[in-house]
């Protein structure tokens, strides 16, 4: 007789994240590259110059109206220098990570685009948190960690699918602690656990680990990266403020009260900020989202 | 029927019986919506912060970011398009969310809805109705010949204000 074992949501996530894809090779190396404290732009170069998509695609974003400020840039070495190499990483996550960025997250109610969307938005975020940081964070780590903080959404979203009013209602009724308590209701796990679970098949480095497993509760994150989980802590908030959510969770969590011992952000920062991100995310959106899309 | 999208900082007014005017995901942000109910113009405004003393210089380029330049515009920007002042106008908030924050840290969407208060009882107008707070995004739309307000929410549905 054939006995058919039934897997836990756990275990289909294990299995589905096992299932996923491996970051193509350039990308991987890239986000090698940014965790790491001394390197050149002659790095980064050398590294987009083997992939051809990529540097015609960085080329592309560094000539939009948006960047170019009506130069000419021909040289990839140029493009790099003038778009930054976060843009670089921006660049190469959003057009080349598989089922990641590219698909609408049901489970979450949102459309296709909107976890980009609020990835570049917590990004930009961070980015600029960091001035307010205690101890000093590399801008391109800040920038990656940003884009990558929810990425364990992409799979959870199937396994939270048709629960969309009982989710709303946990959220509008106060019974929970923030949105991750319903993910592990109805699946056993939440986007952050699951997220540094893709992490870790990927093989990113530590600090984006600690990002992904930690943005909502950064109190728990190992002391070296703390001051980075922290700054993507807020700068998702900050973002989902901002109106740039994933659908029925958006708004749904919670500020670490101990957020002024690493961070110096007052309310006046706090509107400044609020401020200076809407402006860069307005202007930078569409270049960067015309070189994904295609 | 059109849709006019109104973006963060925006405002647009119409009296066109084919149009609506609709803003997407308002967070903290406040959707301040005007209609005139008799002449059948209606007018939405996507603000982002209380006040323009924050940055002047942006309030000059894109005043509707702010409660007290956007709504000035908004009031003009109806009365271009033929509302005469003396007939009764109907204004209505959404938006003005929050975090799950129980020390209200980051409680702009609160000053944002205060704010916008402030500045309409300036020029004697209050809302009828408002949906705001909480810990959800909105979508709000509205109609100006059926005078109605749309708000919708995911996993909330849609529902009239
Ligand atoms: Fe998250
Ligand atoms: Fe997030």
């Amino acid at each position: 007789m054939s006995q058919t074992h039934c897997l836990s949501p756990v275990e289909l996530i294990t299995e589905q994240i096992n299932d996923l894809p491996l970051l193509p090779n350039v990308v991987h190396h890239l986000l090698m590259l940014m965790g790491k404290e001394n390197r050149s732009v002659q790095e980064v170069v050398n590294l987009v110059e083997t992939d051809v998509i990529l540097t015609s695609k960085v080329l592309k974003v560094a000539n939009s109206a948006a960047f170019s400020r009506g130069q000419v840039i021909t040289s990839l070495h140029r493009a790099i220098v003038h778009l930054g190499e976060k843009m670089v990483v921006g660049i190469a996550l959003g057009s080349c990570s598989p089922r990641i960025f590219s698909q609408p997250l049901e489970g979450y109610e949102s459309a296709v685009g909107e976890l980009w969307d609020h990835s570049l938005r917590t990004a930009i975020a961070t980015r600029e948190i960091i001035r307010y940081i205690l101890h000093p964070v590399s801008a391109d780590l800040a920038f990656t960690a940003g884009l990558l903080h929810d990425v364990g959404k992409a799979v959870l979203s199937e396994f939270l699918k048709g629960n969309g009013e009982y989710m709303a209602s946990c959220c509008d009724s106060g019974e929970v602690e923030n949105f991750l308590t319903i993910e592990r209701r109805l699946s056993g796990t939440d986007h952050a656990e699951v997220g540094c679970a893709i992490a870790r098949h990927w093989n990113l480095p530590e600090p984006l680990c600690s990002v992904i497993r930690d943005h909502h509760h950064p109190a728990l994150a190992p002391q070296m990266d703390r001051e980075l989980v922290y700054a993507v802590h807020v700068a998702d908030l900050a973002a989902m403020l901002g109106g740039t959510g994933t659908g029925i969770d958006t708004l749904a969590y919670k500020l670490d009260s101990s957020f002024d011992q690493h961070l110096k952000l007052e309310q006046k920062e706090l509107d400044q900020l609020l401020l200076a991100v809407e402006e860069e995310y307005g202007s930078k959106k569409a270049s960067i989202f015309a070189c994904i899309e295609e | 029927m059109t849709t006019v999208y109104v973006g963060v900082g925006e405002l647009a007014a119409t009296n066109n019986p084919n149009e609506v005017i609709k803003t997407m995901a308002l967070g903290s942000c406040v959707g301040v919506i005007v209609v005139s109910p008799l002449q059948k113009i209606a007018g939405l405004l996507h603000i982002a912060l209380p006040e323009s003393s924050i940055n002047q210089k942006l309030s000059k380029l894109r005043p509707g970011m702010f409660a007290d330049t956007g709504i000035p515009r908004l009031l003009e920007a109806i009365k271009q398009k033929g509302y005469d002042g003396k007939n009764r106008l109907i204004v209505k908030l959404a938006g003005g969310a929050s975090i799950m924050d129980p020390n209200n840290t980051f409680n702009i969407g609160k000053r944002n809805v205060l704010a916008a208060r402030k500045i309409l009882w300036a020029y004697r107008l209050g809302a009828m109705a408002e949906d705001v707070g909480l810990s959800f995004s909105r979508t709000v739309s509205v109609d100006p010949v059926s005078g109605k307000v749309l708000i919708s929410s995911p996993g909330r549905g849609e529902w009239e204000l």
